[in-house]
């Protein structure tokens, strides 16, 4: 401690010649106080701007000075801010300082003032400060107009999150004014009789046309509107780049947009050359290369706006950034069907600089070749190994050599390989027809793959080459794409050779050969069972030169024609899976192998036939019962297809139900069937049976019954059952003796509808009601309209009819002779009374009754409008009979005997049948036209005849026409 | 086919632009000499057009403004925008004028306006709002010819503007920016009323070319949006 004290207290001696020393220097104590102190404000940013001098510095004098600065607002006895600025001042320095205000300067009148002290280390302690200076004041207000109503700041730009003061000056105290943000009433703080001010906290961007703040009173509104920015973003992924090794690129993500009309100003300055560049977007900037050969840049970036500096510097090697432009002029040369040579173009980089470029061979999107060749202008590459006929991409970039950067952009070019011949014999099968011993070929093949054509395939030459007859070629071209041709061949051996062409040249031959004769087709048919995977079979070699097996199928068997599909396998392979896409469940498929020799001729090896996956028939067979007796009957589906099912057909299930009692027959087991019913069912194990006979049945007893297939997979669908009901057992005798008599009933039944007619006539003929007669209307209306039975009277006869009877005692009034040798009894014999013209002939035969029981005179009034009896008259049947000689002489002879013969009431009557003509009526006008055979009949009066005059047969000494007349279906006729 | 608006805006653009070099083909004026009616139709129909067209354009430009200039009840004393034409007189005053008189100021106030608007659409800060007055500004001059058609068709003179009366838009913050939003305000409001008075007094007119005329009755006044 002594030491201590000891040297303090020689320090302390040691500095008082260091005080007297700085005495004189300074004189006296020194009057430092800030002098020439002015006050100006400086609105856009609402500053008080200080300026003053500290006078009394002696020359090159230069000290460390404390300014304490006090801002007054309204009065200057309101301080609102005091604070201290330290500053080194020279001789005659005037001295700057800035205060930001938070309430706009207009708001209010500001008063400033300082005091200094010296903070110089040369100077001891203690220090004093000065005197204060006046207070200055600051008053904005002054230079406003006289507007009612003033809102400040005017137009201020601010940050988004930050804090803004607003206030407004209102010259009229009566006013009510309100204040809005935006459309949202806001409240204020009164600092003064006239003024208020409105904190706006964590102010957000709205829009770029700013956020708007106005009060209105009763006048016009004021407002501002208040420019909010974002806070700018540091400019992130900044790099550069060259891609000439003249200019340089800078990039950079400027982050979002701050939201201002006003964009922030982005410069880019290199430190190395001391030189900056406004960059003219906000994302990019171009750096001028210069040729004094400098390779190292350390760039600055700086983001400036109003608000904040943002910067962010790398350090860049020109080299190790070149980006080469994308080459040019990619375009192939010699192109042949394996090689092409690919040329391209570059741009020159700085001093023809080397580049590495890249180039890749696409086929069908892929990379399939890709070479590095390094250039300086011109690019040329040889690509081998290319498939013919077949379309390629090559594309290009490049890269700096020296040092690699980053890619140039890709340029592309298609081109396609010229054709070839196809590489490989076309795949050809055979399906071989025996029409008439003569063998029917058909050859398919398939089309070739697109890696063997080389081309587009033209056609197929198909050359049949008869083996048997050494020159014998046969050369048939088929135009693509047909895949198959047929050739009809003799019964020799062949071998033919079929070969694809393009434009180029014929693909290797495919060879098949066929025997004339047809082979073994007696061949077993095995079974097989499909899987997922298709069909997997096996087979046994038969001779040990086979080059190969071949298996053929149809894909859809069940449509025909047939597509033939086969597959190829090696001569080693004695088994193989058969997939296809078209294999279905449900459906038989037919495989065939065949064995090729060395000759390649195929024999038939083995046949194969199954199904991918068994299904249960889909139908069942119709069943037909026959053979029905009283205790059996027969089913048979003889028609039933069991090849074309869904399955193999394992055997058939007979249903059987009886209402006679629930036990089953022999053989038959009960089952119950999917509607809960018992029946009984009978299992038939062979697919072949399609019969079944049922026995041991009840006569007059009700069978049902129902047939189904079955197959691995189930039976078929439940039918309805069908009903069979056994006869009773003297049922067949009963039929035998009803069946016959049945029959002979029915015979003798149509035999007399048939002949009812004549049955009639023989057994009851009909007896004419002469009130009925028609002739009557005739006679009504011509003289007695109320005549209800006809008289003799008014019957005027014309004609005479005489039936002779066979005993020759009836002798007929009649103007006809005949010899019996002429009339043969069946015509009547006519006699006209009336003149008739001798010459005249009818049109036709003509029929006209007459009455032969009347004989008057009257008789002459009536007029026959048939044709007259002439012997020149061959066409009419009567002709020959009405000779009038005859006639006469018979009448004479015979006719009044036999009346005297006849008994009275004796005699049965024979009518004879009349008809009246409507021409005939007209008894006045004679004949103009010979009459029609209808019209020229004519009524003629009738009377009864002794039926024994006329029923007797005729016989051969009978008088004319005598059983003719008497048959009224004659009459009618 | 599809018609965007922008098409429609186009075929506008058209029929604006024909209807200017109406007045200007001598030998339209010549054929057949079917008077003044159509012209005026015509003008009558441009402004009814103009009138829907601008009620889309300032409800977009108001709402780009920010709110107070784009609420309904907005209705503000007008101050400071002297400079631009008034659309609103006395009816007694309306009535005395005459034919002449109507066009021409007519004509005045359109030619101010349009010059005005294209301020507005300068200053305009998105693309869109561009295009719109763009378009808007095409159809008024297509207005204004067809009033100098329907003026000379009637023998009346086109205005001569005075030297040193030009409107002038000063780009720049002549006042604040509070000041000039509410400029712009008045501007689509003005254009509207005298879009409102010309359909009035082209329909007058209309009738007028058309004896006997029917008596009008108008009454003028401010509209809101």
């Amino acid at each position: 401690m002594a030491l201590f004290a000891v040297l303090q207290t020689a320090f302390l001696l040691a500095l008082l010649p260091l005080r007297t020393y700085q005495s004189e220097v300074l004189s006296e104590p020194l009057p430092l106080t800030p002098e020439s102190l002015s006050v100006s404000i400086n609105s856009a940013k609402q500053c008080l701007h200080l300026q003053w001098t500290v006078h009394n510095l002696d020359y090159h004098q230069e000290l460390k000075m404390v300014f304490e600065i006090q801002i007054s607002r309204f009065k200057a006895s309101d301080v609102i801010w005091t604070g201290n600025y330290s500053t080194t001042v020279t001789q005659n320095q005037v001295l700057h300082w800035s205060w930001e205000s938070e309430l706009p300067l207009e708001c209010a009148i500001h008063f400033v003032r300082m005091r200094t002290m010296v903070d110089d280390a040369r100077i001891p302690v203690p220090r004093f400060w000065s005197n204060w200076s006046s207070w200055k004041k600051a008053d904005a207000q002054n230079s406003l107009g006289d507007h009612p109503l003033y809102v400040f700041p005017k137009d201020k730009l601010v940050e988004e999150g930050s804090d803004v003061t607003i206030c407004y000056i209102s010259r009229n105290h009566q006013d009510n004014i309100s204040c809005y943000l935006e459309d949202v009433l806001t409240f204020g703080k009164q600092l003064d009789q006239s003024v208020w001010a409105f904190e706006l906290k964590n102010i957000s961007f709205l829009r770029k046309t700013g956020t708007n703040f106005y009060c209105q009173g009763q006048g016009v509104p004021e407002g501002v509107v208040l420019f909010v920015s974002k806070v700018l973003e540091e400019p992130k992924n900044f790099s550069c780049e060259t891609r000439d090794l003249k200019t340089l690129t800078c990039t950079w993500d400027p982050g979002d947009d701050t939201g201002l009309i006003q964009l922030p100003s982005y410069t880019l300055f290199e430190s190395f050359s001391r030189k900056k560049t406004l960059c003219k977007h906000r994302n990019r900037c171009d750096w001028q290369v210069t040729q004094d050969s400098q390779e190292m840049y350390n760039f600055t970036l700086v983001a400036e706006n109003y608000f904040r500096k943002r910067s962010v510097s790398i350090l860049f090697n020109l080299i190790h950034g070149v980006h080469p432009v994308a080459p040019y002029n990619l375009f192939p040369k010699n192109v042949s069907a394996t090689n092409a040579t690919m040329t391209w173009k570059v741009h020159s980089i700085g001093n023809n600089s080397a580049l590495l470029c890249q180039l890749q061979l696409l086929g069908e999107g892929k990379v399939i070749q890709q070479h590095n060749i390094s250039i300086r202008v011109n690019g040329e590459y040889l690509l081998s190994e290319l498939e013919p006929d077949t379309e390629y991409m090559a594309r290009v970039r490049c890269a700096y050599a020296d040092h690699f950067w980053k890619w140039s952009e890709l340029i592309s070019q298609n081109f396609t390989t010229a054709e070839a011949a196809p590489s490989e014999a076309p795949d050809v099968w055979r399906d071989v027809m025996f029409v008439s011993g003569h063998p029917t070929v058909t050859l398919f093949w398939k089309p070739l793959s697109k890696v063997h054509t080389h081309g587009k395939i033209l056609f197929y030459n198909v050359v049949v080459e008869n083996l048997d007859e050494a020159s014998s070629l046969e050369v048939l071209s088929v135009p693509a794409p047909a895949n198959s041709t047929k050739v009809t061949l003799n019964q020799s051996s062949y071998q033919i050779h079929v070969t694809a062409h393009n434009s180029v040249g014929p693909s290797p031959a495919s060879t098949v050969a066929i025997s004339g004769h047809p082979g073994n087709e007696n061949v077993e048919e095995g079974r097989i069972n499909g899987t997922e995977d298709g069909f997997p079979m096996s087979w046994k070699p038969q001779s040990r030169n086979a080059t190969g097996y071949v298996v053929e199928w149809c894909d859809g068997p069940q449509n025909l024609p047939c597509v033939l599909q086969w597959k190829n396998l090696g001569p080693t392979t004695t088994g193989t899976v058969i997939s296809s896409g078209a294999f279905r469940p449900g459906v038989r498929y037919n495989f065939r192998i065949y064995e090729i020799s060395t000759k390649r001729m195929a024999h038939l090896l083995e046949k194969k036939t199954g199904y991918l996956e068994e299904l249960a028939p889909s139908y069942n067979p119709q069943v037909v019962p026959n053979n029905l007796t009283s205790h059996s009957f027969t089913l048979s589906w003889k028609d039933y297809p069991t090849e074309s099912q869904t399955g193999f057909i394992q055997g058939y299930y007979v249903y059987l139900k009886s209402k006679a009692g629930e036990k089953c027959h022999r053989g038959f087991e009960k089952t119950v069937l999917p509607d809960n019913s018992v029946c009984c069912k009978y299992t038939i194990d062979n697919p072949d049976q399609k019969t079944f006979v049922m026995k041991d049945l009840q006569p007059e007893s009700v069978y049902e019954f129902f047939v189904t297939p079955y197959t691995s997979a189930g039976e078929g669908p439940m039918d309805d059952f069908r009903k069979v009901t056994t006869p009773d057992e003297y049922s067949h005798i009963l039929i035998h003796i009803i069946l016959p008599m049945i029959f002979c009933v029915l015979v003798i039944m149509i035999a007399c509808y048939l002949k009812s007619q004549w049955l009639k006539d023989k057994c009851y003929p009909d007896i004419p009601d002469p009130y009925k007669s028609s002739v009557l209307s005739l006679i009504k209306s011509k003289e007695n309209p109320h005549i209800t039975i006809m008289n003799v009277n008014d019957c005027v006869p014309d004609a005479i009819e005489v039936v002779n009877k066979p005993e020759g005692s009836k002798i007929q009034f009649t103007g006809t002779r005949k010899s019996p040798t002429e009339t043969k009894g069946t015509k009547p014999a006519y006699l006209d009374l009336l003149p008739t013209e001798k010459n005249y002939s009818g049109p036709g035969p003509c029929i006209c009754f007459e009455n032969f029981t009347y004989n008057q005179a009257a008789s002459d009034l009536g007029y026959c409008g048939h044709f007259p009896v002439t012997s020149q008259a061959p066409h009419c049947p009567l002709g020959p009979l009405t000779s009038p000689e005859n006639l006469l002489k018979t009448l004479e002879q015979n006719y009044m005997n036999s009346l005297g013969e006849i008994p009275a009431g004796e005699a049965n009557l024979n009518y004879v049948s009349q008809l009246a003509s409507p021409v005939s009526g007209d008894k006045e006008s004679p004949p103009t036209n010979p009459p029609e055979p209808a019209l020229c009949s004519e009524y003629k009066m009738q009377m009864a005849i002794p039926l024994g005059l006329a029923s007797p047969p005729p016989s051969e000494n009978s008088s004319l026409s005598s059983t003719t007349l008497l048959d009224p279906g004659e009459h009618y006729h | 086919m599809d018609l965007r608006a922008g098409d429609s805006w186009g075929m506008l653009a058209c029929l604006c632009t024909v209807l200017w070099q109406v007045p200007a083909v001598p030998a339209l004026n010549r054929t057949g000499d079917p008077g003044p009616g159509p012209s005026i139709q015509k003008t009558y129909d441009l402004t009814r057009y103009l009138e829907h067209q601008l009620r889309s354009l300032a409800g977009t430009y108001l709402n780009y403004l920010g709110p107070p200039f784009n609420e309904p009840d907005f209705n503000p004393p007008r101050l400071g925008v002297e400079t631009l034409p008034k659309a609103t007189v006395n009816l007694e005053v309306w009535r005395s004028l005459n034919d002449k008189l109507r066009l021409t100021q007519n004509y005045e106030a359109y030619s101010h306006l349009l010059c005005y608007l294209r301020g507005l659409n300068r200053q305009a800060a998105t693309a869109e709002l561009r295009r719109s007055l763009a378009h808007f500004c095409t159809s008024l001059q297509g207005l204004l010819g067809s009033i100098a058609g329907v003026m000379a068709a009637l023998g009346y003179p086109l205005p001569q503007p005075l030297p040193g009366t030009e409107p002038t838009w000063a780009p720049g913050p002549a006042h604040s920016d509070f000041l000039q939003k509410m400029d712009d305000f008045w501007l689509l409001k003005e254009l509207q009323t005298w879009l409102w008075r010309s359909a009035k007094d082209f329909n007058r007119l209309k009738k007028k070319m058309q004896p006997p005329a029917t008596a009008v009755t108008l009454h003028l006044e401010a509209r809101g949006f």
